[in-house]
């Protein structure tokens, strides 16, 4: 186990490195330059030059590259006594760091990762994605814990009364969750239960975790405005979960083992729920799994239509302003959940299955 | 004292609802049984003898399943419209089953404890202590070996007779006065399939339970009932004590299941098949068999002289395949599974090699290995003056045209989404024989028609034919690039004794019409002494004793192999 965690997390290093040398390959080689985007229509070549120094934009792509990876890894080289030195160790970017080794001018350091400062607003990434992303991993986790609770349960309702009114049901709703674009579907449910039904819902149309109150309180926290984002992103994976669920049931209800644990005397709830059901799981892990990693790369269409102010819009903002830093974290904050999600699953298989338990 | 009677079946009649109504699969079976005696059902597949147990025990499919009987009495009781709770009540407490697959017949992902436990507890109050040790006292009952290591072992840890020792473990968990044993030793080595009878039969001396038995294969149900009724198609043809069936056979359906295994102290040319007791060709039965069929060894003492006269087709050196245990990042000397270790021997042009040993001996690397499905760590494959492990990957691809090899699955051997005529092609348009297209598709017509199928079988797929087809189906296949050695891997293990019978005739006729030479595998040894000329026997990865087949058969040297005939069902001890 600990081997393949070491194992696990080693390829997840290679896998971020692979993130990061592709972003960066495809932010330089596009055109398009963040220091004019940065000034607006109001560029003149010498302001933009001076920005392009500012953001360290001249200097040749390879030493852009290896710069940033030095920001960016936990172990890091830097300088210590030139202030306009390249990697010079300025507390007020990198905070706090543990020194490792030391000689001459030179010093290698333990540090938690620098994002950098995003070229629109100088705000530091890490601040702007610590704001953004507990809002998309909260979103996330109650739109597929809906989708799983409600799709296991009728997915094993399907699968235990097997018959053709509930069957075709079932597949017309499922076909119609799974085709019905994200973005109609939030326009609709914001305005069949926030606007037609308001009255019975008080549901409000759009809105994030926190709203400013009207009567001067400050932020208030608004956990209603959680409803309809989540079950709309939840309507897809829920689809999805129901019709695998019923499927792989029924395919385990099939095998032989059902079979002897009638031949025990087991009650029909038991063999269903205890039997079939753990062994119907594999499957529907690895559908939830998947999913719940890409809404938490940000579902952009539904944070838009709801205004829930997560990590997708940010994303969308960074991609139109060219801004590097802030895609370049969000990029690796998402690879970095993937891969930890992974690994999680990956565990949790063997949890449920012996067969491919990690020893 | 007179004996009550356990159960009680009158005029039983199961049927199933298909797309044209119910066709029924069971009819006007009655029997009794009493405690302590078991009864043996044989037939060959769908014969209708496993549905009589399951309809027995209520577990067929409720909505696609009928059941009706005049009478259905067990221990009193009439199993007729009990309860759902009620049928859970009896099941597994009262009357308790052991199935066919042991491999999936255990749920994979608890405990084999556990599963054992289970059942202990939907029973009785007792607690969860309690019940682990009830459940430990059972696995060494069963002989399970570590009996602690096997109470949290999953099933995929055990060996195919461990798991079926499980299954007996959970079945008398509960003292039930009934137990059905539907094929428990179908899927199971001889040798292994020898233990779990010898336990059964012990278990029920002990506890007085009544048995139902079912088998194929007569001679291993001939070994543990005291009565026998033969089925066949849905019907009970013929029925009495098992000496009676055993001695004096009365209808040809028995008398044919009789002979259709190789028999023991002769050796026949062919087996006689069931259509053939049927159409009345065998009125005097086994003993006209014998007299018309049977091979003098003068006979074969001349045919052996001429052909080991010859240069060998194939030969062997000191062959090792291994396999890493687990395959590691770092480390490149992972240990070794030595599947095939050292193994040296010859195989003459028309010649019938038989490797025989138990399940993990090692027989099928072996074989494998002969073509490089395996690749071997070591030692030289001589076909013919071609060094085969030296030989590239493209070259080595175009040589597997000479020896082909016949799987033991024969379910899971064919591409379900292929047609026959299709898969039968294929080999044949890999190694571009037979000119064009229309050259091959007449060729496959052809082969078709060799192994006993009809032409019209071109465009249908594997899943239209039954067990003993496909394998012919799969025989077609090999033959199709025209092979001069073909491998047969355990080819017949999965078949009913009848159908073996006839797949066995049909690879000796296409030996004799196409210039042959076999290596046949299995670890039944009387079908490989009915098969080879010569027998390897193989144990641990190393061959443990050779020697031409009858003598080795009637004279074994070694104690290995005195163990696999002595496990032979209906077979003599040495």
């Amino acid at each position: 186990m600990g081997a393949f965690l070491i194992r696990r997390l080693f390829y997840g290093v290679l896998v971020l490195l692979g993130v990061v040398s592709l972003v960066f390959v495809l932010f330089t080689i596009l055109p398009g330059d963040p220091a004019r985007m940065v000034l607006g229509q109001r560029a003149d070549i010498n302001s933009v030059e001076a920005i392009r120094k500012e953001l360290g934009l001249d200097r040749p792509p390879l030493v852009q590259y290896a710069h940033f990876l030095n920001d960016v890894s936990p172990l890091s080289l830097h300088q210590v006594s030139k202030r306009e030195h390249l990697l010079f160790l300025d507390p007020a970017k990198y905070g706090h760091t543990i020194r490792l080794l030391h000689w001459n001018d030179y010093t290698l350091v333990l540090k938690t990762p620098f994002l950098r400062r995003s070229y629109q607003n100088k705000r530091e990434v890490t601040a702007i994605l610590a704001e953004a992303f507990p809002m998309t991993l909260l979103l996330a986790s109650v739109s597929i814990l809906f989708a799983l609770v409600f799709g296991v349960l009728i997915g094993l309702l399907a699968a235990v009364y097997d018959n053709k009114f509930l069957n075709k049901l079932i597949l017309i709703l499922t076909v119609f969750g799974m085709s019905l674009p994200s973005f109609f579907a939030a326009i609709l449910m914001a305005w069949i239960f926030a606007y037609l039904l308001a009255d019975f819902t008080h549901l409000s149309m759009f809105g994030s975790l926190f709203t400013v109150d009207d009567y001067g309180r400050g932020e208030v926290l608004s956990l209603q405005n959680l409803i309809l984002p989540a079950i709309t992103l939840g309507i897809r994976p829920l689809a999805i979960i129901v019709e695998l669920t019923r499927t792989s049931l029924l395919d385990a209800m099939s095998q032989d083992y059902i079979r002897t644990a009638y031949a025990k005397g087991l009650s029909r709830i038991r063999v269903i729920g205890v039997h079939a059901l753990r062994n119907a799981m594999n499957p529907v892990i690895t559908a939830v799994s998947g999913w719940f990693a890409s809404l938490m790369a940000g579902a952009v269409f539904v944070e838009y239509v709801f205004d829930w102010k997560g990590i997708g819009v940010v994303i969308v903002d960074a991609l139109e302003k060219y801004d590097l830093p802030l895609i370049m974290g969000s990029v690796l904050l998402i690879a970095v959940i993937l891969i930890l999600i992974n690994i999680f699953v990956d565990i949790l298989y063997g949890i449920l299955d012996p067969r491919v338990r990690i020893t | 004292m007179a004996t009550s009677t356990l159960l009680q079946v009158d005029d039983l009649q199961v049927s199933f609802l298909g797309e044209t109504g119910w066709n029924p699969a069971v009819q006007q079976v009655s029997f009794t049984l009493e405690p302590g005696k078991t009864l043996g059902f044989v037939g060959e597949s769908g014969s209708g003898k496993s549905v009589t147990s399951l309809a027995l025990m209520n577990l067929l499919p409720q909505r696609q399943a009928r059941i009706q009987a005049a009478q259905l009495l067990f221990d009193g009781r009439s199993l007729q419209q009990l309860s759902g709770s009620a049928w859970s009540q009896l099941r597994g407490a009262d009357m308790a089953m052991i199935f066919q697959e042991p491999m999936t017949s255990l749920n994979p992902v608890y405990s084999c404890g556990y599963q054992v436990a289970e059942a202990i507890r939907a029973h009785g109050h007792i607690g969860r202590k309690a019940a682990r040790e009830r459940v430990l006292q059972l696995f060494s009952k069963v002989q399970l070996p570590r009996v602690k290591e096997m109470y949290n072992a999953y099933p995929h840890q055990l060996s195919g007779g461990q798991k079926q020792r499980v299954m007996i473990a959970m079945a008398i968990s509960c003292n039930p006065s009934l137990l059905i044993a539907d094929e428990p030793t179908t899927a199971l080595d001889v040798t292994v399939q020898r233990g779990i009878l010898d336990l059964l039969k012990d278990l029920q001396s002990e506890t007085g339970m009544g048995m139902l038995f079912i088998s194929h294969d007569l001679a291993v149900v001939a070994a543990m009932a005291d009565h026998i009724a033969v089925m066949q198609k849905g019907w009970v043809v013929e029925q009495g004590t098992a000496e009676a069936i055993m001695r004096n056979p009365q209808h040809p359906y028995t008398q044919s299941l009789l002979a259709c295994r190789p028999p023991h102290d002769v050796r026949l040319k062919r087996l006689p098949v069931v259509s053939e007791f049927l159409a009345g060709k065998w009125p005097g039965g086994e003993a006209q068999v014998r007299k018309e069929l049977s091979l003098s060894a003068a006979e074969r003492e001349a045919g052996h002289q001429e052909m080991y006269a010859q240069a060998p087709l194939l030969s062997v050196n000191n062959l090792k395949v291994w396999f890493p245990i687990k395959k590691t990042l770092f480390s490149r000397s992972a240990p070794m599974v030595k599947a095939v270790d050292g193994v040296s021997f010859q195989v003459y042009p028309g010649e019938t090699v038989g490797l025989v040993g138990e399940s993990g001996c090692g027989k099928t690397s072996l074989g494998r290995a002969l073509l490089r499905l395996n690749e071997p760590e070591d030692g030289e494959i001589d076909f013919e003056g071609n060094k085969l492990i030296l030989l590239p990957d493209r070259q080595m691809r175009a040589f597997r045209k000479h020896i082909q090899i016949v799987f033991q699955d024969p379910y899971s051997s064919l591409n379900p989404r292929m047609s026959v005529g299709e898969a039968i092609k294929e080999p044949m348009t890999v190694h571009r024989l037979h000119g064009n297209e229309s050259g091959r598709r007449q060729k496959v017509l052809e082969l078709l028609q060799q192994v006993g199928l009809d032409a019209a079988h071109y465009h249908r797929y594997p899943h239209e034919f039954s067990g003993g087809q496909r394998q012919r189906i799969c025989i077609a296949r090999a033959l199709a690039v025209e092979p001069r050695l073909i491998v047969c891997d355990e080819s017949v293990s999965a078949l009913d004794v009848s159908v073996q019978a006839q797949v066995l005739n049909l690879l000796n006729s296409l030996k004799k019409a196409l210039g042959l030479t076999f290596i046949f595998i299995s670890h039944d040894l009387a079908v490989v002494r009915f098969m080879s000329d010569r027998i390897l026997v193989m144990k641990d990865g190393k061959i443990e004793e050779t020697g031409e087949a009858d003598s080795l058969y009637h004279l074994p040297q070694k104690p290995y192999t005195k163990k696999l005939i002595a496990a032979i069902p209906g077979g003599y001890n040495v």
